[in-house]
């Protein structure tokens, strides 16, 4: 017999966690999709349950000391709403699901789903998203690269949660978030891709570039983007060969029944070649202005 | 604008949006057993040996053994089995029905089961013809003897799945001396007919109730007769109400979605590069059974030469079996495949010969009187032109033509001219349907619609009271049209072939002259009409030649995309269409008839993706076959001009299928127009896009 538990507070969570190890469920839009069985029978979940939605504890964004953190139970329709979410973030929850999933679905749950056509996760990816993991003994910070270890599985113990999530608030030159889904809503995306870049005095001081849908996990990779560094940006147009071969052999997409493997590299070495062009003429742009 | 065509309220708004009506799935019963099917995971073989697991109390299995009569549904090609006997030829068959009253219980014994296949080799090519047509106009050989040069073209279709809001689903009703089948249909006695069979049962012994039906598209033609009769053998054999409704994946897998498509045509370009001949050969995949296949080859050849008079014309038209889900009735039949394939043809012959696309389409528009294809007569006056005008004006066609025309726009416009046939091909109606419509004054005053017309969203309910209503000069409240119920209504053939309004609504408005005269306050009086096909009607029905219509529905459309370089992705930007259904007899319904239509004419042609692997649908969910959102959806302009046809009911033509066949060309040509590169297949997505830039 399955057992389900409705936890008053977040502390009675944790205590049900370490006593019985249940598996957690937030808003349920994946879980109950992946669990539904004949109509008519509940969903098939072979184990205990604790429900967390109504924990209001959990329900929480706040900005400060450069940091946004965004509470477990926050639904993808908050953020949406909220000023102190990143416009960026804001562009990839805006193209996920309908508006019906938006409204109980989680940016926690999206972690934790781990799929890696996750449509935050990139986003997630390019703001150094840190992860807090609540258990009764204590709470640890893990970077979201080390939660997220390949499609479905997370770095999360039988007692342990989410708590919340922490991402930088950070004010780039340029960010571009794109995804390419078989529709305008309600899409699984074929590919999802993040970017943004700082500089100063017409030189590359951040550079950061995640793609989704292309690997098991999100790819981002620190030591190509160092290597950008220092880049005049009247220059980022050029480079973008040679930033394309650099991700080229990271790219390596499947074909399902959603998109073909030659299609998802197509996207993602233009989407390279576009953020660079882009990136280096705003930027350009803006600096005419502000001298 | 007519009288008639002002809107009025829907007759099942109200029971809809209050969540009032009752659906198939809404229907309880007291004893009701659930079925589950137990389906073939080969795509060819034979059945060795089944191993049953020892069944509970209260718990059965149904198989072709418990058929009284003979195990195959009635179609019109009898080769479907109602279960699998000793060969399965698709993957995911029906074998049996395991049934009880545990939903969770039956799960568990559907996975006891284990059944022992022999392989066999399958085939997922064009190979086995198991329906062959063809017909001939003009002098086809002599116009290609004289031409300068000939002209090719090769173009294919891909699946479309109907995706109706409401899956299939029948319950069956038991009783001593009837079985009654309650169900999501869109024709009743097809039902009961088939049910009849399989139970060896007289006409008394089978009766047939539509529920609230949530969509069909044409998906709930023939298919709810199988499952219909695996209830009834079901129920008759436990003596039980059982029900059989599928959930959507079960129901996306395994049931008809639209047949795929070859057409190859060559054109014979004579000395003043005209189009003196084509030439045409049309493959349809009918998956593992026959069905309707071969009534939606004909409709596509019949269409080959689209809305243009061409003189010589050489048809011909092959149904292939193949080891996958059996395709069936699509809104449309046959006309989509068809009319992709010969408008972007037109479109690909003017470019190959420099002619401007639209000038050279209206040169050999068809004109009032001209002979079909089948060499009939198009008898009632076309007025394509003016349509083709009306829509140039509103889409603002010609500057954007230009306009787009430069390189590294990456915009387009494309414009589809079509028609489709009313009713049912050739003398259908007269030989094989023998419509019957009766209609009954109360003593009250009211008057009953007697006809076994559905209504599945599609607005009959309304339209059809609407004509009853306008000729008594009743109320529509007076009229009262009741879900149809085989024990009450006569045979008025299928709720298919946008023949529901003109044949129907035809016959309804004749009933209703008959029943003016005839009326007596406080008295209950019958009248009846039975079907006469127009005496200038002639079609051979082997040689296709003839008439193969009594009226046509004609149509433009224009759409207009923008495609993004980056990823090949297309954005609809306008859909303008004109159209000439007769009148309209409900405007909105028609206008909700063409919005929905059109949409779905258009996904099908850039959007909807369904791939057989193996034997094996890929698509399985709503998730992964896309269908367009509101989001993807855009303002649409639609123009109805009138143009009264003498024999339907205050004028009326066909509206149903027509607003699908233009989509997909129209968006077609637009991408074509976009991107530079010749089009040949839909659905044209971005994948299929990157590969023209890439290759072509």
């Amino acid at each position: 017999m399955v057992k389900s538990y409705f936890p008053k507070t977040y502390r009675q969570a944790l205590e049900i966690l370490a006593k019985s190890n249940p598996a957690i469920i937030a808003g349920g839009t994946d879980l109950m999709v992946k669990k539904r069985r004949w109509s008519g029978l509940s969903p098939g979940f072979s184990e205990d349950m604790i429900f967390i939605s109504q924990l209001r504890e959990l329900d929480y964004i706040r900005r400060e000391n450069g940091k946004i953190y965004i509470g477990a139970n926050v639904t993808l329709e908050k953020l949406l709403h909220d000023k102190d979410i990143p416009e960026i973030l804001k562009k990839a929850v805006a193209s996920m699901a309908s508006p019906g999933v938006r409204h109980t679905a989680t940016l926690a749950g999206n972690i934790a789903n781990a799929s890696p056509a996750g449509d935050t996760l990139p986003v997630l990816y390019i703001l150094n998203a840190r992860i807090v993991i609540g258990s009764l003994e204590r709470e640890n910070v893990i970077q979201i690269e080390d939660f997220i270890l390949g499609p479905g599985s997370i770095d999360l113990r039988r007692s342990e949660i989410i708590k919340e999530i922490i991402i930088d608030d950070t004010d780039f030159d340029f960010m571009m978030y794109e995804k390419v889904g078989g529709r305008k809503s309600d899409a699984i995306s074929k590919v999802s891709f993040a970017a943004a870049v700082s500089s100063v005095f017409d030189m590359v001081t951040d550079m950061r570039i995640a793609i989704g849908a292309v690997a098991p996990t999100v790819v981002r990779i620190r030591e190509f983007e160092l290597q950008l560094i220092d880049t005049p940006v009247n220059e980022m147009a050029q480079i973008s060969g040679l930033v394309k071969d650099l991700y080229k052999p990271l790219i390596k997409p499947i074909s399902d029944q959603r998109s073909t493997a030659d299609y998802r590299k197509m996207c993602v070495l233009n989407f390279i070649e576009e953020f660079l062009n882009k990136a280096g003429k705003r930027i350009g742009k803006e600096k005419d202005i502000d001298w | 604008m007519s009288g008639i065509s002002k809107s009025i309220p829907k007759q099942d708004t109200a029971e809809k949006t209050s969540g009032e009506a009752l659906y198939i799935g809404d229907i309880k019963v007291d004893g009701m057993l659930h079925a589950k099917t137990l389906r073939s995971t080969k795509t060819r073989a034979l059945i060795k040996e089944i191993k049953l697991p020892d069944l509970p109390e209260g718990y059965h299995i149904v198989d072709y053994r418990d058929i009284p009569g003979e195990n195959y549904v009635k179609i019109i090609f009898e080769d479907m089995p109602v279960f699998a006997e000793k060969t399965v030829n698709y993957y995911g068959e029906p074998i049996l029905l395991v049934i009880g009253s545990d939903k969770q219980q039956i799960l568990k014994l559907i996975d006891a089961i284990e059944v022992i296949y022999e392989p066999l080799e399958p085939r997922y090519k064009y190979t086995k013809s198991v329906v062959h047509y063809e017909y001939e106009k003009g002098n086809t050989d002599t116009a290609f003897a004289n031409a300068v040069r000939t002209i090719n073209g090769e173009y294919k279709t891909g699946y479309q799945e109907h995706i109706y809001l409401e899956p299939q689903g029948v319950i069956s009703l038991y009783d001593e001396n009837k079985i009654t089948i309650l169900g999501s249909m869109q024709c009743p006695y097809y039902i009961k007919n088939a049910v009849m069979q399989v139970l060896n049962a007289d006409e008394d012994g089978v009766r047939v109730q539509q529920a609230t039906t949530g969509g069909a598209f044409g998906g709930k033609e023939e298919f709810p007769s199988l499952i219909a009769c695996q209830a009834a053998v079901a129920s008759a054999k436990l003596k039980k109400p059982v029900s059989l409704i599928y959930d959507r994946m079960e129901d996306i897998e395994t049931t008809t979605k639209r047949h795929p498509s070859l057409i190859k045509f060559t054109a014979a370009i004579g000395p003043d590069f005209t189009v003196d001949g084509i030439r045409a050969h049309v493959s349809l995949d009918s998956g593992a059974y026959i069905g309707l296949s071969g009534v939606v080859l004909q409709r596509a050849m019949i269409a080959a030469s689209g809305v243009y008079t061409i003189k010589n014309l050489s048809v011909s038209g092959d149904v292939y079996e193949t080891n996958s889900v059996p395709n069936g009735a699509f809104r449309g039949f046959g006309a989509p495949q068809m009319f992709f394939a010969v408008e972007m043809f037109m479109e690909h012959i003017a470019k190959e010969l420099k002619y401007s696309p639209l000038e050279f389409k209206l040169n050999y528009l068809a004109k009032t009187g001209d002979a079909t294809s089948t060499g009939g007569q198009f008898r009632n006056p076309i007025i394509m032109r003016d349509m083709v005008h009306k829509a140039w004006e509103i889409s603002d066609y010609r500057r954007k033509t230009t306009e787009f025309s430069q390189l590294g726009v990456y915009k387009g416009i494309g414009m589809s001219l079509f028609l489709h046939g009313c009713g049912f091909t050739g003398s259908g109606e007269q030989k094989h349907i023998k419509a019957v419509v009766r209609l009954r004054k109360n003593k009250d005053d009211t008057v009953t619609i007697l006809a076994s017309s559905t209504d599945m969203g599609q607005g009959a309910a309304t339209t059809l009271r609407k004509i009853a209503a306008g000729i008594l000069e009743l109320s529509v409240e007076q009229i009262i049209y009741n879900k149809p119920d085989t024990d009450h209504v006569p045979d008025s053939g299928p709720t298919v072939a946008s023949r529901t309004i003109m044949i129907v609504g035809g016959l309804i408005a004749r009933a209703a002259v008959d029943l003016k005269e005839k009326w007596k306050p406080g008295e209950e009086i019958i009248v009846e009409q039975r079907y006469k096909q127009p005496e200038f009607i002639k079609w051979d029905e082997d040689k296709l030649r003839g008439d193969a219509y009594p009226a046509y529905s004609w149509g433009v459309v224009v759409s207009e995309v923008e495609v993004n370089p980056v990823t090949w992705t297309v954005e609809l930007k306008g859909l303008w269409s004109v159209y000439d259904i007769g009148i309209a007899i409900d405007e909105r319904i028609v206008i909700g008839q063409i919005e929905g239509g059109l949409l779905q004419g258009i996904s099908y042609g850039m959007m909807e993706v369904m791939e057989c692997k193996e034997g094996i649908i890929q698509q399985r969910n709503v998730t992964d076959y896309i269908i367009p959102t509101a989001a993807d959806s855009i303002n649409m302009h639609t123009v109805l001009m009138d143009n009264s046809y003498p024999l339907g009911p205050y004028g009326a033509k066909g509206a149903g299928e027509l607003p699908l066949v233009g989509g997909a060309p129209a968006v077609a040509m637009a991408i074509e127009n976009a991107i530079g590169k010749k089009v040949t297949r839909i659905p044209v997505t971005p994948e299929y896009i990157m590969e023209l830039m890439k290759n072509g």
